[in-house]
């Protein structure tokens, strides 16, 4: 296990694009970091590089201490799932599992096998090591019998996992994961993401995780790396993602349902003015933003700051998805349509109802700073 | 469910596909109605010829003839086939005559007269020629007038050559000799040879030549035909009282062949050692570089006249009859004017032949320079002796003609097909000592003769049980058809869209049972019968395995020829299909221009089978072909002299030369592994080098897996075309020497089309079957334990 650093690695394309933009991460040891982000944003070519089955135009990848730029995948001892699972289809499980054992096997001739006992030997006892490991590994993830099975005869969940156990047999100094459940069914994929939870609580491994499903990020990630246009957006543990995203693109991207987003203008006293009226900001969040008077902004609230039946400002019940524990009620008002999510919410479509902006954690970003999210004072820094 | 408009449009089709039959058998039919309605009252003969050296020329004055004799004779319409050279004239020849419709009058060679006349095909003409004396008719042909020899050549009596019936007028003939290189000879300071000359001058001055730098003594054939000439120079010969009786156990007779290949063998330079010019030995003349050139006749002349003189970088040539040995001999080779024993018109073809073999016409065609007037008066005209041409000469081929015998062959052509096959394994190639080459031939002749296929009076073929079995079986067929066509699950609809369906693939049906399934099972059929395919079906024998005893017991041919197609196969497959996936994998390569070197790997693929058999055998030439010259610099160091392809190395070294020329032809095979490997999925070789693969490792744990369906394809593909060679030793080498490159079906072709043994080939064409069928399956066995197939279906 080693650290993973990223220094300014960009990759360029022949025919010019850039699809990673001087991205610089610094991945320690035994973390589970997530690149996440919408497709096309370079995620899995920053995994690829890493992985060394890209090129890195420039920059450097740093694993351990040794530069890994020019070293070829098969020297970087990474261990990689991929989206499809890439099983060899002509060998069963045990040699799926094996095969990048095998490749770091002593190899010699079976001439030297036959008149060398002791190479012999050796290479007896590298097999028995090799059968023991992919033995353990199948047990951890529970595909013990399916061992003498080719890829072919394995449901979409046993593929996964095999592939899974094909990166555990091996001790890499990484493991990346390219989108490795989006082939699987909403069920399922809860069941691996935990799966996947617990082996690295266990392994205490270092793991790369592309996923575009930011769910999936959210509940894997020691830290989130959110990515978009080949350029890291934010850089962050999921609560500092969700509490505190670094501008609207990010704000946008995390959270189900997405924030809701609101333009409109500051002026004096805090008081923000939009096309269905004004809100008053709480103090701790427009102390400090008296130079943004006047000027459009965006005013992001999470579905879960605007609670319906209550409060002075009314709209119209458009649609209320009814999840049985909570609801998602989406209220157009103002020409805007805002979404609501709360535990219990009596209402039937198309009626009037009133609603309350909770705007404490309220989040304000500006459209001409590339939607950057304005400072956040903390309640103690305004102290 | 078809909608009912469309429902009427698809019996439209269905219609017009019946009419497409009703109409292809209609016209047929109508041609022949009108040709039997036909208001023409003339009198048709159809003449056949060939123009092979000849050429236009020869075509152009054979038509002027027929003009003539048209308008002498308005009451005879004359309808001339050319089919080209005498290849496909005897192949043409022979399917008209096995339909039962042969031409009227057309040429034939002297040495297919017995088989021709033992097939009952010609009809005698000595009573023609007696009636015309009878009747002083103005224009008859006086026989004495005619060099006699050549009379000769068409007189047969059932055994014999040389007497009995005559069967055709002899047009045009050639005696042999050599033709020498005026500019070595002085140049070796040998005196020029004279008409009378000896075999011990002959070789002297082959000997002399043969010290020049760069050059050869003589190139001399060892053709059946020239042999004999050769061995009649001693006053011996091949064949004792009769073709049973061989003499080749004489002393005189093996001492005199013994010399002529110790004159090629046992030294350097006096003779050429007959490497790779075994299609057109007398090509090699043109090199300049050769002393002398034969035995041939007149038929080199048209091709040496176009050697430029000394002046223009070419040298002066001349003719020289064949040597004495103990005695002064010739032989002739003549082609004649003969009459389908078939012909409706024997009295109108008589006057055509009387016509076209007549002086007036014989001089036209002398003029050619390509053969000598038969008459006598016409070949010593100014016709025939052109001194303003070369070869300056003529005279000698008169002279040679005064004591020319004819070469007889038995009435069995495969006399001279083994006697050329295995006496050149002594002589040309010396792959085989010359006693073992002998006792080889002699062995292979009289198991020949001892075949009960051949002689012994089989009963006929029982074609009457035999059809009425066919359509019993075909009633019985058509019956279980068409109560399951009636029964079945299907619908009234449903039983209509399928009625409807075989009307529409009718055209195709009706083509396949005509064209492939009836002459697939009477390929069976006749695997089982002795049937010579020149004459009617009717005349089959029923022969029962006799034609497998044959082949497998006694037929050496056959042995060989299995030999050197599996020697072949065994090379080209593997070697073709490695080839083939290293090609590819190169293609399959991101380079600038990609598409251009695709394009440069396919291109040989489209190029036709003959012109490339024809480039390749320049390319295997042994002194002068690029092979060896590219070989000689890498294997002179090492003190191996490069092979002589299809020479005296052709036993282990012919049949992986085609191996080597089948890798010109790589391409296709390798677009389709191309497109194999471009379905390899990019994410396995990725897992694979993540996994710590080297490409290497990859190449065969992943791409190699990944692509052994196609591997699989490929490698049934290769088999069965490894088991097909044919144009290739058809053009290049003709199956020599000593049927060295005597590949399976060359073989078939040979029994089916030259000996005519139809039968024969028949049972030898399903024997490649079935061999084909067991090499396909033990593939197929075996592939279960390395191909993998996607999506669990094997």
């Amino acid at each position: 296990m080693a650290p993973v650093i990223l220094q300014g690695v960009s990759k360029v394309y022949a025919n010019g694009v850039k699809a990673v933009d001087c991205v610089s991460l610094s991945i320690a040891d035994g973390e589970f970091v997530v690149l996440v982000g919408p497709s096309g944003c370079g995620k899995s070519t920053t995994l690829r590089m890493i992985a060394g089955l890209e090129e890195i135009s420039s920059g450097s990848l740093i694993v351990g201490e040794t530069r890994m730029n020019d070293v070829p995948a098969r020297r970087r001892n990474m261990a990689m799932v991929f989206q499809n699972y890439a099983l060899y289809p002509h060998l069963d499980v045990r040699r799926n599992m094996a095969f990048g054992l095998e490749r770091r096997r002593s190899h010699g001739s079976l001439l030297k096998a036959l008149l060398n006992s002791t190479y012999r030997d050796k290479r007896t006892a590298e097999r028995k090591a090799i059968d023991a490991r992919v033995s353990a590994a199948a047990a951890t993830l529970g595909i013990e019998s399916l061992l003498h099975r080719k890829p072919r005869e394995l449901s979409g969940g046993q593929r996964q996992r095999v592939a899974v156990g094909r990166a555990l047999v091996r001790d890499p100094v990484a493991f990346l994961f390219d989108e490795p459940l989006s082939n699987l069914d909403a069920k399922l994929r809860g069941e691996m993401r935990t799966e996947l939870r617990l082996l690295h609580q266990r392994l205490r491994a270092t793991m790369v995780y592309v996923t575009h499903d930011q769910e999936e990020a959210m509940s894997l990630a020691d830290r989130l790396v959110v990515m978009k246009d080949g350029v890291v957006q934010q850089v962050g543990t999921p609560t500092q993602v969700y509490g505190r995203p670094a501008n609207r693109f990010v704000a946008g991207f995390v959270g189900t349902p997405t924030m809701n987003f609101i333009n409109g203008t500051i002026e004096a006293g805090g008081v923000f003015r939009w096309s269905a009226g004004t809100l008053q900001l709480p103090q701790a969040r427009w102390v400090g933003l008296s130079g943004w008077q006047g000027k459009p902004l965006e005013l992001g609230v999470r579905p879960d700051q605007i609670r319906v039946g209550t409060g002075s400002s009314r709209g119209r019940v458009i649609a209320v998805e009814n999840y049985g524990d909570r609801m998602d009620v989406v209220i157009e008002s103002g020409g805007l349509r805002l979404t609501s999510r709360s535990p219990t919410a009596p209402l039937r479509e198309g009626t009037e109802s009133s609603f309350e902006l909770l705007l404490e954690s309220a989040h304000l970003f500006d459209p001409a700073a590339a939607g950057n999210s304005l400072p956040h004072l903390s309640p103690t820094s305004t102290a | 469910m078809v909608p009912a408009v469309g429902r009427t449009f698809q019996w439209l089709l269905a219609a017009c596909a019946v009419l497409l039959i009703a109409w292809a058998f209609l016209t047929v039919g109508i041609r022949e109605l009108g040709r039997l309605l036909s208001t023409d009252a003339r009198t048709e003969i159809v003449v056949m010829h060939w123009s092979g050296e000849g050429g236009q020329e020869e075509d152009a004055i054979v038509e002027a003839a027929l003009a003539r004799f048209t308008a002498d004779n308005p009451g005879i319409r004359v309808r001339r086939i050319n089919p080209g050279d005498a290849g496909s004239f005897y192949t043409k020849l022979q399917t008209m005559m096995a339909s039962g419709d042969p031409p009227d009058v057309f040429y034939v060679g002297s040495e297919r007269v017995p088989s021709f006349v033992d097939l009952g095909l010609l009809l005698p003409v000595d009573d023609f020629l007696a009636a015309d004396v009878e009747q002083k008719v103005s224009d008859r042909l006086d026989l004495d007038g005619f060099y006699p020899a050549t009379v000769a050549a068409f007189r047969f009596d059932g055994e014999r050559s040389g007497q009995g019936s005559l069967y055709g007028i002899p047009k045009d003939f050639t005696t042999v000799g050599f033709y020498w290189n005026k500019d070595l000879f002085a140049k070796a300071g040998v005196s020029p040879p004279r008409d009378d000359w000896t075999w011990d001058e002959f070789i002297a001055a082959a000997r002399r030549i043969g010290t020049l730098p760069d050059c050869t003594g003589a190139e001399f054939v060892t053709w059946p035909a020239m042999v004999r000439a050769y061995l009649m120079t001693d006053g011996l010969d091949i064949k004792g009282t009769s073709f049973e009786m061989l003499r080749t156990g004489e002393p005189a007779v093996f001492e005199s062949l013994d010399r002529l290949r110790g004159w090629r063998h046992d030294e350097r330079g006096a003779l050429t050692s007959g490497k790779s010019k075994i299609a057109s030995g007398s090509s090699v003349f043109l090199s300049g570089k050769v002393g002398m050139a034969g035995p041939f006749g007149r038929w080199v002349v048209p091709s040496y006249r176009k050697i430029p003189p000394p002046s223009q970088g070419g040298f002066d040539w001349d003719f020289v009859p064949l040597p004495r040995g103990k005695t002064e001999a010739n032989i002739v080779l003549t082609v004649s004017w003969s009459i389908s024993a078939q012909t409706a018109h024997p009295e109108e073809s008589w006057r055509l032949v009387r016509f076209l073999s007549g002086e007036q016409t014989q001089r036209d065609l002398a003029k050619l320079g390509l053969a000598i007037p038969t008459i006598r008066a016409a070949a010593e005209s100014s016709a025939f002796l052109d001194p303003s041409l070369p070869p300056a000469n003529d005279a000698g081929y008169l002279r040679a003609a005064e004591v020319a015998q004819i070469v007889d062959w038995p009435v069995n052509p495969q006399f001279e097909a083994l006697m050329g096959s295995r006496l050149d394994q002594g002589l040309k190639t010396a792959d085989v000592p010359l006693p073992e080459a002998i006792a080889n031939f002699e062995r292979d002749w009289n198991a020949e003769c001892a075949s009960p296929l051949r002689g012994a009076s089989l009963a006929p073929m029982p074609w009457d049980a035999i059809g009425l079995a066919a359509i019993l079986l075909f009633v019985l067929v058509a019956g279980v058809w068409m109560v399951r066509l009636r029964s079945g699950s299907l619908t009234g609809r449903e039983r209509e869209d399928e009625r409807a369906g075989y009307a529409l693939a009718s055209p195709w049906i009706v083509g396949f049972l005509l064209f492939m399934a009836f002459p697939v099972a009477m390929s069976l059929l006749l695997a089982f019968a002795r049937w010579k395919g020149v004459s009617p079906l009717a005349q089959a024998d029923f022969a029962g395995t006799a034609n497998f005893e044959q082949i497998f017991t006694s037929d050496a041919r056959f042995r060989t020829s299995m030999r050197v197609t599996l020697w072949y196969a065994l090379i080209a497959v593997p070697t073709g299909q490695i080839l083939a996936l290293l090609a590819a994998l190169l293609m399959n390569t991101k380079v600038r221009g990609i598409h251009l070197f695709r394009a440069a790997w396919y291109l040989p693929s489209v190029l036709a089978g003959v012109g490339v058999s024809v480039l390749w055998r320049w390319v295997f030439d042994s002194d002068h072909g690029l092979m060896n010259m590219a070989l000689e610099p890498l294997l002179k160091p090492l003190g191996i002299v490069p092979p002589e392809w299809f020479g005296a190395d052709a036993g282990v070294w012919g049949a992986p030369a085609f191996a080597i020329m089948s890798l010109w032809f790589v391409g296709g095979t390798m677009m389709v592994y191309l497109a194999g490997l471009q379905q390899v999925p990019a994410d396995l070789l990725e897992a694979a080098a993540i996994d710590g693969a080297g490409p290497l490792r990859r190449f065969f744990s992943v791409t190699l897996p990944m692509l052994s369906p196609v591997i699989l394809f490929n490698t049934i593909m290769a088999v069965i075309s490894s088991f097909q060679v044919f144009t290739q030793s058809f053009v290049m080498t003709g199956g020599e020497p000593g049927d060295l490159t005597r590949f399976l079906v060359l073989y078939i072709f040979n029994q089916g089309f030259e000996f005519y043994e139809m039968g024969y080939a028949s049972a030898l064409a399903w024997i490649l079957l079935v061999i084909v069928l067991v090499l396909t399956a033990i593939v197929l066995r075996t592939s279960n334990r390395w191909v993998h197939v996607e999506g669990g279906a094997k």
